[in-house]
């Protein structure tokens, strides 16, 4: 990671290409959900959806409460796996991997958060 | 169809406990041991005897055009040779040989590479499945390529003996090229050295049957015509492509008997599925059974008739009985597969059923169906299997829903319990027609409970989420869901399976049954004719020749000409998005099956995901996700299970005792054909065609391998 020096009132670049990511992948995660919902199917990706647009934008706006609205989405993810699935490895993959990778990234940025608030 | 896998392990805080599927009861379906009420839609339940017909009875008024009753042929020994498509005559796929055992089966190594010269030209490009199976005779193997060439080579080397090319044209190929095997026939009249004494006897994509002497390959010059009878004889118009054979014949008693593949979902008025045995020496025609003229077509259809159209055709390899001389006929379904209103009695009476006739005479002696009223394409496509059971002559009935009969061979009596699901839903598309009840094995299935929408899959949320929500557009109601179309349905087991014609087989030391079988759905729907007209889905005889066929899905839109609807097929219900699956694996397993109590001994996912990932990209993963198979299993004395099938491209040896995969080889091509077993000079070798398949997606070939221990 480079290191950045700018203490400017600008978010610096990583957390906004995070913010893009999670709002990118939000918009179908609401939308899709949505259909979803309204077929009677799960609420989880709606929410799980919800979540990341939230993250997303407070990320935007270099807030270091995003760090705790992702982590919320995906202990709740976590659950809900878990929940509906246990331990069957195959059937975690879609549900885990990618949230996981995503609390990865954030967490990373979270550095970036500090440093910006400071 | 192509499978996927994660592309990494990285998904922590799981814990590493392997696949554990939730189990529920399905809602839906109430399993009652008791019988069903009789009524049209019950009316032809398993293991009754053709109704109102005495066998006996029936067999003197017809045996007219026959001489001398034939006498039961000797059974040829499996062990050195492999006679038979399914190993021996009672198709069990067991091997006496046990040089190869659990404990040097590592050892193995590749004797020898035969290649076959058959590979696709441009026009039959994905379209090859060859799912060859040789016999070993002597010291040669005897097979034919995916077009048909017959080949002999020398068993030990791969030499090739002799070669017969039939030329059959690339418009021929139905939806595969495929040839599953042969058979072969000893003139019982015949001096040892005499051409065609002993005869290797092939059915081809264009509808022929060919004898060739199996030392030379000479044709059998009084076998028909030099050698050859067309099968189109009282067919109908010639179409190349709509009626096909892949399988071996039968043969019994001097008499051959074969059906054949019709292409499924064309039109109504397709070819006939008439079952016809022919004299072995002459190829004159014996006896014809059109299920749906029975008396009238018995020696053939009068000038200028043809047999019935569209009826329930044999595709897939029959097994014979000497002793009792039948043929065991595993029907498959009335030529358009998903709507049924308009077909006759005499369908709905032998649609999807076993059917026993008598092989001198082709008179039914008894069926039993395992579908009624069948508008899901659960063709019978495994080859049954004979064994003792209890004493008793029986034989063993997989079926693609995976259920697993048990029958009295003398007289379709099922010996292991029969359940009746009852209060089955009837949809909207034809509720009259669709049977309410529906026959299941309560002592072996291999299907897995219904699917949930959690059981939706993907490799992320979002592909997950596209799945979920295709489940919920669709109508689902657990197993026997009725077709639809203003919306989707799922079809769980879809129509590879179940068992499909890799068939089972037994250990009958140990008494255990080895069933490899699918577990995936199918994503369906009936387009209405209007829409399917706009589509311009025409059946085969309407289609401009050299038009596209054949690379799509078998009902990936298939226009059931003559029926208010045509089919769309999406078969392994694959992600839009990803072409991944929309359901969690597995989606194919292999498990052992304890004869005496009907309970699984091991079951375990066959195949690696290695070969498959999302668009199509190799995972290399070596984990054993369960992959779609097909093709069969060996079983040796040695204690050991070959099996390829899956689409991983591997050949492994399984200990039949634990289910734990103890050796494996990478195939050039896939290996979706079943295995043999045999024995030249002392040295046990294990063959398995690596030929590839279009459907499976597992590449194309022409490699016969040979494995054996070191000298």
């Amino acid at each position: 990671m480079t290191k950045t020096t700018a203490p400017s009132r600008r978010t610096p670049w990583p957390i906004l290409a995070v913010a893009v990511f999670c709002i990118v992948l939000a918009v179908p995660l609401i939308a899709g959900g949505v259909w979803l919902i309204a077929l009677g199917g799960s609420w989880y990706y709606a929410l799980a959806g919800l979540g990341l647009l939230i993250t997303g934008f407070l990320l935007f706006r270099g807030s270091e409460t995003a760090l705790w609205v992702y982590l919320a989405t995906w202990l709740g993810t976590l659950i809900w796996a878990w929940w509906e699935v246990g331990a069957d490895w195959w059937a975690q993959l879609p549900r885990m991997l990618a949230p996981t990778l995503i609390l990865l990234f954030v967490l990373l940025s979270a550095q970036f958060l500090k440093s910006h608030d400071a | 169809m192509k499978i996927s896998a994660p592309l990494t392990t990285f998904v922590l805080l799981m814990s590493s406990v392997p696949l554990a599927f939730a189990q529920q009861e399905q809602a839906q379906i109430s399993p009652s041991q008791e019988d069903v009420p009789s009524g049209p839609d019950a009316a032809s339940s398993g293991g009754q005897p053709a109704d109102g017909q005495e066998p006996a009875s029936e067999r003197a008024e017809s045996t007219s055009s026959n001489d001398a009753p034939r006498p039961p042929a000797p059974v040829r020994e499996v062990g050195a040779d492999w006679p038979y498509y399914g190993g021996d005559a009672d198709a069990t796929r067991y091997s006496p040989l046990d040089q190869i055992t659990t404990a040097n089966v590592t050892a193995l190594e590749r004797a020898f590479e035969y290649r076959t010269g058959d590979m696709p030209s441009p026009s039959a490009e994905g379209k090859y499945a060859p799912e060859t199976t040789p016999l070993k005779l002597g010291d040669d193997l005897l097979m034919c390529s995916a077009k048909n060439i017959l080949i002999s080579i020398d068993a030990a080397t791969g030499e090739e003996n002799w070669r017969f090319d039939p030329g059959v044209p690339d418009e021929a190929i139905p939806y595969s090229a495929s040839c599953r095997g042969v058979s072969v026939y000893t003139d019982p009249g015949a001096a040892e050295d005499e051409v065609c004494a002993t005869r290797v006897i092939e059915g081809t994509l264009d509808a022929k049957l060919i004898a060739l002497d199996a030392a030379t390959g000479t044709p059998c010059e009084g076998f028909g015509e030099n050698g050859t009878v067309d099968l189109w004889q009282d067919i109908g118009e010639r179409v190349p492509g709509w009626y096909a054979i892949t399988a071996p014949p039968a043969v019994v008693r001097g008499v051959i008997v074969s059906g054949a593949q019709v292409k499924d979902g064309q039109a109504e008025d397709a070819p006939s599925g008439v079952v016809r045995g022919f004299d072995a020496i002459t190829g004159e025609l014996e006896w014809a059974w059109d299920l749906a003229a029975v008396e009238a077509n018995r020696n053939g259809p009068a000038e200028g008739e043809v047999y019935t159209r569209g009826t329930p055709n044999m595709w897939t390899t029959a097994v014979i009985d000497e002793e009792l001389g039948y043929v065991y006929l595993p029907m498959g379904n009335s030529s358009v597969d998903y709507y049924g209103s308009n077909r006759s009695e005499a369908e709905n009476e032998f649609a999807t059923s076993l059917v026993a006739l008598d092989a001198t005479t082709g008179d039914e002696v008894w069926h039993f169906q395992t579908v009624r009223h069948d508008v899901w394409d659960y063709d019978l496509g495994s080859q049954p299997t004979l064994i003792d059971y209890q004493g008793t002559p029986a034989i063993i009935l997989p079926s693609k829903q995976g259920d697993i009969y048990i029958l009295d061979r003398r007289t379709g009596e099922p010996m292991t319990p029969v359940e009746q699901l009852t209060d089955l839903p009837r949809g909207q598309i034809e509720p009259d027609f669709i049977s309410p009840t529906q026959p299941a094995s309560a002592w072996h299935t291999l299907r897995k409970e219904p699917l949930e929408p959690k059981d939706a899959w993907g490799f992320t949320p979002i592909d997950q989420l596209w799945c979920r929500i295709q489940f919920h557009r669709a109508n689902y109601d657990g197993f026997f869901t009725p077709p639809s179309s203003e919306r989707p349905w799922i079809q769980y087991p879809g129509y590879n399976g179940g068992s499909d014609w890799g068939s089972v087989a037994v250990d009958p030391v140990n008494g255990l049954l080895i069933a490899n079988y699918n577990d995936v759905p199918n994503y369906n729907r009936l387009v209405p004719r209007a829409e399917a007209d706009e589509r311009g889905l025409v059946p085969i005889h309407q289609q401009r020749s050299g038009a596209e066929a054949g690379e799509n899905a078998e009902g990936a839109g298939d226009p059931q000409t003559g029926s208010p609807y045509a089919i769309d097929v999406n078969a392994g219900w694959r992600s839009a998005l990803t072409d991944m699956p929309c359901v969690r694996p597995p989606y194919g397993g292999i498990r052992a099956v304890d004869l005496e109590t009907g309970e699984t001994v091991w079951d375990r996912p066959l195949g690696t995901a290695r070969r498959n990932g999302p668009f199509g990209i190799p995972s290399y993963l070596p984990f054993n996700i369960g992959t779609p198979n097909n093709g069969g299993s060996v079983v040796t004395a040695g204690g050991i299970v070959f099996i390829a099938a899956a689409t991983d491209n591997l050949f492994r040896a399984i200990d039949i005792e634990t289910g734990e995969t103890i050796w494996q080889d990478v195939l050039p091509a896939g290996g979706q054909a079943n295995p043999i077993t045999y024995e030249v000079g002392g040295r046990q070798y294990v063959m398995i065609a690596a030929t590839g398949h279009h459907f499976m997606e597992t590449g194309v070939g022409d490699w016969m391998i040979a494995y054996a221990l070191p000298e």
